[in-house]
Parts: C-alpha cells; sequence; structure tokens
C-alpha cells in the first residue's frame, strides 16, 4: 500500500461533524468549570488540590488530543510515539523530583 | 564508459556557487556540511594543539590562564556543537540515506537546505565572539551556573550559537525520522534496512527529543544574565545543580547523537571488508534503539559530585550500568562478524579495527566512571578528559575518517592512494594513542582537567602527551592531504562497486546521477548483507 | 542525456506526501512539548523548593482572566477543528470564515494578556524592575516563570495566528482545497498544541490556591 506512486489519495479521512466538536467543547467547558471551582471553592484539598488540577488538565488534554487532533482516527503509530514522549518526560521529571526530593 | 558518459553526475547538472548554497539536493548539501564541518573540525584541532603545547611544561609556556581557558572553551563548542554532533550524520548521513533506502532525496529537501543555513549562522555567531564582544566564553563548553551567569566574557553569544545549531540538529533528525518511514523503496521493509539508517533512525530520535531541553535551559542563562534574575545563581535564589540537571538531561543522550551514527559506519564497513553478513543483523538494530532509550535516564553520572542527593547518585550509578549491554552486544556481533570472513585490509578497515579498539578503552573507562565509587576519586581529572576524546575521538572521529575513506570513491568517482592512505593510518593512529592514553594515567595520579598548570610530578605523562599531538596532526595532515591529491587526479574510473560491497548506494554510477540511481534498485533477497544473493552488478 | 531522466523512482522525495507533511508536523510538536517540557521541569523544582512563596505569589493573578482566556483558547480550537471539516467537505467560504474565527479569538486572547501583564509591570513584578528585585526569593521565581512560560506561549499564540492567516489566504486564492488540506490539518494540529500547553499553564500559575 506503501508503494504507490503518489501519496495524496492514501486512505480516506475521517471527517468530523460539527456537532461532534460542538459536544468536544462542552466536555473541555465543563471540565474547565470543574477545576476552577474545585480551586477557588473547595479550599483544603491542600496538597490534593494540585494533584487533582493536573488530573483534570491531563483529562482536558486527552479529549483535545483525541477528538480535535484527530488521534482516535489516525494511524496507531502515532498514538505510540505520543506515548514515548510521555513516558520521557515522566521519566525526566520523576528523576529529577526523586533527587530533590532526597536532598 | 559508455554508461558513464551518457549521464551527467551531481556534480556537473548545474554550476555556480549559488547552485550550491541553495541546492535542494541532498547531495550537495551533504558536501556543503562535509566542507564547513572539515573547516571547524581543522579550527578545533590547532586550538587543541594550542592547549597541548602550554601544557608541554609546567608554568607558563605560551599563553596566560584566562586566554587557556578560552581556547579550551572554544575547542569544546567548536569540536562538540560545529564538529562532532553534526558530523556523521549530517555529511554521510544526508548524502547516503536516500541513496540506501532507494530512493532519491530526503522527505523535506527544502527543510534539508534550511538545516543546513541555520547551521552555518550558529557557526558564525559562534566564531564571532573571537572578534566581537568581551572574548570568547571562558565556561567550558558545559557553561555551568553560576559561572556562566557571572563572567564578563561574552557568553550569551556563544549559548544564543548552540541554540540556533540546536534547531538544525533538530530539523536533520525530523527529516530523517519521515525520510525512514515514507522512502524506502517498495520491499524494503524496516529489517531490510542497513544498519546505517537504523542508527541514524535511533539517532534522529534523540536530536528530535532531547535537543529542546538544551534549547530552553541555555535561554534561561540568557534570561538570567540580562535580566538579573536568580534562576540558577545561589546567591540570589536560584539552584546551580538545576542547570546541570537540565544540561545533562540534553548532553547525556546527546553522547549518543555522537556515538550511533559511528556504530552505523562500522556496520557498514564490516560486512563489506569480510565479504559476508553482519553477525546479529536484528541485535545490532535493536541495541541502537536500546542504547537511544537507556540513554536518558542516565544524565546523573556527571554530577556525583555536584552535591546531588545519594538516593539519585545510586540510581544514576546503577541505570548508567544498563546501557553497557547494548554497546557490548554491538562490540561481539561486530567481532563475530570478521569471523571466518574474507578479510580485505582496506584503509577503512583499519580505521574500523581502530575505532573497536578505541571505543573499548573508552567504554571499559566509561565503566570506571560510572561507578559511584571510583568516580568520586576521578572526577574532574585528567582521566575523564581521557575517557571521553577515546570515545568521541577514538571512536567516532575514527568512524568519520574511516567512512570518508570508504564513501570517497561513491561521493567523487575517484580513488585515492590506498599506500599513503596506510601509512597515514599508522600515524594517525599512533598519534591518537600516545596523546590520550597517558591522560588517564594522569588522571589516575589525580591531574584535574582545565587548569592550565600542573605540579611537576605530571610532567612526563604531559610531554608525551603533548608530543603524541605533534604525531597525530602530522598523520592527520598526510591523510587529508593524500585525500585531496586523490580528488585532483582525472580521468579515473573507479567503476560503481570499487569495494564489492552490497547495500544500494553501490548499485549506481560513482558519483552518482541527479536522481540517485540510473536504474532501478534491486534488493538483494535475504536482508540488507545477504552477500550469498548478491544483486549483479554490471558498469 | 535524456533517459537519465526516465527513471522514477516509486517513493522520491520530490512527490507529494501528505502523511509526511503531518508526521512531520507531529514530530515539531514533539519538540515543542519538550521546550515546554524544560520549563515545567524548572517550575517544579522551584515549587518543591519553595512552596509557601508560590502558593502566595498565585494569589496575586487573576483567576477570572485566566478562566476567560482558556475558554477563549477552548472555543478556538473548536473552530480551527470545525474549518477543516468545512474544507474536507469542500466548502472554502466557510472554512475561511472560521479559521479567521480563530484569528480573532486568538487577537483576543492576546488583548486579555495584555491587561493582565500591564496590571502585573504597574506593580513592578517584571523581572528586572526595582520592585521585582526586592522580592523574597521564592515570590521572585514565580514571576519570573510566570512571564518566561505565559511569554513563550503568547509568542506561539501570534506565530499560530498568523500561521492560521497565512493558511486562510491560501485558502482563498484556491491552493487549499477539499484534496489538498493537509495545510490547513497541519496548522490545525499546531494550534492545538498551544491549546495544550495553556491547559497545563493555567491550573499551575492560576488554581494553586
Amino acid at each position: 500500500m506503501k508503494q504507490n506512486k503518489d501519496h495524496s489519495e492514501e486512505g480516506t479521512a475521517h471527517i468530523s461533524s460539527f456537532r461532534d466538536h460542538w459536544s468536544t467543547l462542552v466536555t473541555l467547558l465543563l471540565l474547565t468549570i470543574v477545576t476552577v471551582v474545585i480551586s477557588v471553592f473547595g479550599a483544603n484539598l491542600a496538597a490534593l488540590s494540585v494533584a487533582t488540577a493536573l488530573l483534570i488538565a491531563t483529562v482536558k488534554v486527552i479529549v483535545v488530543a483525541y477528538y480535535f487532533m484527530h488521534l482516535k482516527y489516525e494511524k496507531k503509530i502515532y498514538t505510540w510515539l505520543i506515548l514515548l514522549v510521555v513516558v520521557l518526560f515522566a521519566a525526566f521529571t520523576i528523576l529529577t523530583a526523586l533527587e530533590y526530593y532526597n536532598r | 564508459m559508455t554508461a558513464v558518459s551518457t549521464h551527467l553526475n551531481f556534480f556537473q547538472t548545474k554550476k555556480g556557487i549559488f547552485s550550491w548554497i541553495f541546492s535542494v539536493d541532498h547531495k550537495r548539501i551533504a558536501l556543503l556540511y562535509f566542507y564547513s564541518l572539515i573547516t571547524f573540525f581543522l579550527v578545533g584541532v590547532t586550538l587543541g594543539l594550542l592547549m597541548r603545547y602550554e601544557l608541554l611544561n609546567p608554568g607558563k609556556d605560551l599563553v596566560e590562564a584566562k586566554t587557556y581557558n578560552q581556547i579550551f572553551t572554544m575547542h569544546g563548542v567548536i569540536m562538540i556543537f560545529l564538529f562532532i554532533i553534526p558530523s556523521i550524520p549530517a555529511v554521510f548521513g544526508n548524502f547516503f540515506l536516500p541513496i540506501m533506502l532507494g530512493t532519491d532525496d530526503v522527505s523535506f529537501p527544502r527543510l534539508n537546505l534550511l538545516s543546513w543555513w541555520i547551521y552555518v549562522i550558529g557557526a558564525l555567531m559562534a566564531l564571532s565572539t573571537l572578534l566581537f564582544g568581551d572574548g570568547p566564553a571562558d565556561t567550558g563548553w558545559t557553561f555551568y551556573a553560576p559561572y556562566s551567569v557571572k563572567t564578563g566574557t561574552n557568553v550569551t553569544m556563544s549559548v544564543l550559537a548552540a541554540f540556533v545549531i540546536g534547531f538544525s540538529s533538530i530539523l536533520t533528525g525530523l527529516n530523517f525520522i519521515v525520510t525512514i518511514h515514507r522512502l524506502r523503496t517498495p520491499g524494503m521493509t524496516f529489517l531490510k534496512m542497513p544498519l546505517f539508517a537504523w542508527s541514524l533512525y535511533a539517532t534522529s530520535w534523540i536530536q528530535l527529543l532531547a535537543t529542546p531541553i538544551i534549547g530552553i535551559t541555555l535561554l534561561m542563562i540568557v534570561a538570567e544574565r540580562v535580566l538579573g534574575v536568580g534562576l540558577f545563581d545561589p546567591s540570589i535564589g536560584g539552584d546551580p545543580i538545576l542547570y546541570q540537571h537540565l544540561f545533562w538531561i540534553y548532553s547525556h543522550p546527546a553522547v549518543y547523537i555522537m556515538a550511533l551514527p559511528a556504530f552505523g559506519v562500522i556496520s557498514e564497513m564490516l560486512p563489506t571488508f569480510s565479504q559476508r553478513t553482519i553477525f546479529g543483523y536484528k541485535a545490532i538494530a535493536f541495541s541502537s534503539l536500546a542504547i537511544a532509550f537507556v540513554g536518558y535516564f542516565i544524565w546523573g553520572h556527571h554530577m556525583f559530585t555536584s552535591g546531588m542527593s545519594g538516593t539519585a547518585r545510586f540510581v544514576f550509578s546503577m541505570l548508567t550500568f544498563l546501557v553497557a549491554i547494548p554497546t557490548a552486544i554491538k562490540v561481539f556481533n561486530w567481532v563475530a562478524t570478521l569471523y571466518k570472513g574474507s578479510i580485505n585490509v582496506q584503509p577503512p578497515l583499519l580505521y574500523t579495527l581502530a575505532f573497536i579498539f578505541q571505543f573499548m578503552i573508552g567504554g571499559f573507562t566509561g565503566l570506571v566512571l560510572g561507578a559511584l565509587a571510583t568516580d568520586i576519586h576521578l572526577h574532574d581529572t585528567y582521566f575523564v578528559v581521557g575517557h571521553f576524546h577515546y570515545v568521541m575521538f577514538g571512536g567516532t572521529g575514527f568512524a568519520f575518517f574511516g567512512a570518508l575513506h570508504y564513501w570517497y570513491p561513491k561521493i567523487w568517482g575517484k580513488m585515492y592512494n590506498i599506500k599513503v592512505a596506510n601509512v597515514a593510518f599508522v600515524i594517525f593512529f599512533i598519534g591518537f594513542n600516545m596523546l590520550y592514553f597517558p591522560m588517564l594515567i594522569a588522571g589516575l595520579m589525580g591531574m584535574p582537567r582545565r587548569y592550565y598548570d600542573y605540579l611537576p610530578e605530571f610532567h612526563l605523562p604531559n610531554m608525551i602527551s603533548t608530543y603524541g599531538s605533534w604525531v597525530l596532526a602530522v598523520g592527520l595532515i598526510l591523510m587529508l592531504s593524500n585525500l585531496v591529491a586523490g580528488l585532483l587526479k582525472k580521468n579515473q574510473n573507479v567503476g560503481r562497486n570499487p569495494w564489492n560491497g552490497i547495500t544500494l548506494e553501490w548499485q549506481t554510477l560513482s558519483p552518482p546521477p541527479l536522481e540517485n540511481f540510473d536504474r532501478m534498485p534491486e534488493i538483494p533477497l535475504n536482508g540488507p548483507y545477504d552477500f550469498e544473493h548478491k544483486p549483479e552488478i554490471k558498469d | 542525456m535524456e533517459h537519465a531522466h526516465g527513471l522514477h523512482l516509486p517513493n522520491s522525495g520530490h512527490n507529494r506526501d501528505d502523511e509526511a507533511s503531518k508526521m512531520g508536523m507531529w514530530l515539531f510538536l514533539f519538540t515543542e512539548l519538550l521546550l515546554f517540557g524544560g520549563l515545567f521541569i524548572v517550575y517544579m523544582v522551584y515549587r518543591m523548593l519553595n512552596h509557601e512563596a508560590f502558593l502566595l505569589s498565585s494569589f496575586e493573578l487573576n483567576v477570572w482572566l485566566g478562566t476567560i482566556n482558556t475558554v477563549v483558547l477552548l472555543v478556538s480550537s473548536m473552530t480551527i477543528a470545525m474549518s477543516i471539516t468545512a474544507i474536507q467537505k469542500g466548502n472554502s467560504a466557510q472554512s475561511i470564515r472560521l479559521l479567521m474565527t480563530t484569528v480573532g479569538l486568538s487577537l483576543l486572547f492576546l488583548v486579555i494578556k495584555y491587561f493582565e501583564w500591564s496590571s502585573k509591570i504597574h506593580h513592578g513584578l517584571f523581572p528586572g524592575m526595582d520592585y521585582y528585585n526586592n522580592l523574597p526569593k521564592g515570590e521572585a521565581l514565580f514571576f519570573f516563570l510566570y512571564f518566561m512560560m505565559t511569554g513563550l506561549h503568547a509568542l506561539h499564540i501570534i506565530i499560530g495566528g498568523i500561521l492560521i492567516g497565512v493558511v486562510a489566504y491560501r485558502t482563498k486564492k484556491g491552493e487549499v482545497t477539499s484534496k489538498k488540506y493537509t495545510l490547513t490539518e497541519n496548522a490545525g494540529l499546531y494550534w492545538h498544541l498551544v491549546d495544550l500547553i495553556w491547559i497545563y499553564l493555567f491550573p499551575l500559575f492560576y488554581l494553586i490556591h
């Protein structure tokens, strides 16, 4: 399949509908409201509040990548490569944090 | 001869300086890189010889301490950022990756040209510190804070130069990854790619994913110098060890940007000069990826004496030993390839064998430094200087010159004098070992690195080392003049395949035509080194 | 001499290859992620070392302006995703309208950012100003990182806005069509990345109460 002389016609791209885009946006806005409400009014979660905020941010990022950036419909290799980048960055932060945590 | 005369090669298609500096042909861009790299290499060598001359005797021989600091910084910056990081990928990768994959160019030819221009701009920025401002940086190529944010020399420009050159490195890596994914000739699966392509693939991923970290770190140094923020300077609230972390998160993987392409070149030359398939193709291919991956997690071994926490030192030391495994796999496979081969001793093979010998010394001394306890004793001594020159110069440098001798007839369609090349190699080899082996001894004796002076008891190893640098220079001059003399010969026809190689570049004309091939390349039946089913190559 | 040009290699670097363009864009996005990644590591370390000061400084930032900007970016992410849908369906005019909406939203983001920054600068919080230089070390680091990270992000917004404008112009000229819309897709990917980074910047600077 890769051997075609011209790659422009390869496969047929998935076309997301406007409706899909609207629902993605609504999801993202809801998550934003949740994270702001927890931070401003929830208070007293102490250290957990950062963890919660980052967790919600990560969910938002996954939604954006999966739907807006079409990862859902792309070849699997892109997902794997993104995971590789995430693993590397996680390793950088974990190893660095390990150092500072044990000073 | 008829076949040769009916095709214009890539030198002949267009003439004039602009047809070169604005060319999008990967072969011409490779040669642009080659000529610029060699120029900077010679500047770096000259600076190195000056340093060695200063260290000939205790006390002042030639220059002041501050000048010495600037010389070794320039030597490091030029050799690392301008020569060895781009060396094999930008020259031989650019030239041969598309040909070995059976295609006519990289995926993004214009981006490829842009990379070279960015490289040149960065190089000019680095060299401009020699002429303008408050003199070149005197920090060492690592730009360690807080000295780099306090010294009066022109650190800002040097750092920005490194930042700009980083972009060139990123774009080359990006281009190669996409090329390997998209442009392999029909039938060439990943596991039928030559090992040079595999090593470039692994290298490109490091270039792509590690370089941005150094980019942003260097920008922070600039911000700190310009705005006076306490990012890394402890006296105004920063943490200098954080700089070291960020620096080595890039610069340790960068060691593999320098080494992996050399492994690839060696894996090409060994089958050709043994006339048999490489031993353990998959093991070599996957160990490149393994080295690239593990290389990201071991940066802390550069910081054992920095005041980093004990736990982290222990973890980084353990992880460091992991990288020895895939590296040893490669060495065993290379040596096993020679076994029962029809060995043809030619200059490229001599460089290959010297590579294996010297790289092993570099590797073993690396284990000594990776072990926490011994490193406390040896850190920042000449042992480290000896170690990394054995890896970088004895390894990658020798692989670079080996590759130059190997692909020379393909690139220029001419042949150098083999006997002279052999003699030059022997002098070069002796000079190299005379220059760097005494450094290991001086380091064990406790001589610290980066000092412009030393105690009298270190005189002997330093003397031998400086004499060695002169032998090395003689060997280098002889080697390069022999190569230049080869180019001046007229009416030569080396044929398509002077070494009886098997990868696709040997199926086309020497020098190749603009489109790389004059007929469809044929891939061997069972993998790239299947000498038993070698496609017949007629001139 | 002619037949030298006769050989056409099947996988040529000079062929049109949309998949290669997209892959190149993704790889470029990886480098962008790690560029910001370096700053996130610095943020993490200094937050560990100056926990209280970071908490205190974050109260200086205006959560509502931050939230509004988050919403602006999320909506703009949707409009550019819609413009890809439109061009895929062959509706160039609609695609251009959606692209220009995205550009408009990027300008709105920058205007809000401008008011935020200028009120901080008015208080002397920009690195190098007198008030800044007398801040406790932890707070100084917080504001340096705030300006550096949101500044670098704003630079990406500007570049993205210009890029999207170019795409709209080329769509108008008919160079981007339902058969050839990689440019729109790549501009979209870039814009989403800018959004992604903001999604992390927002809680880390504004919401760590």
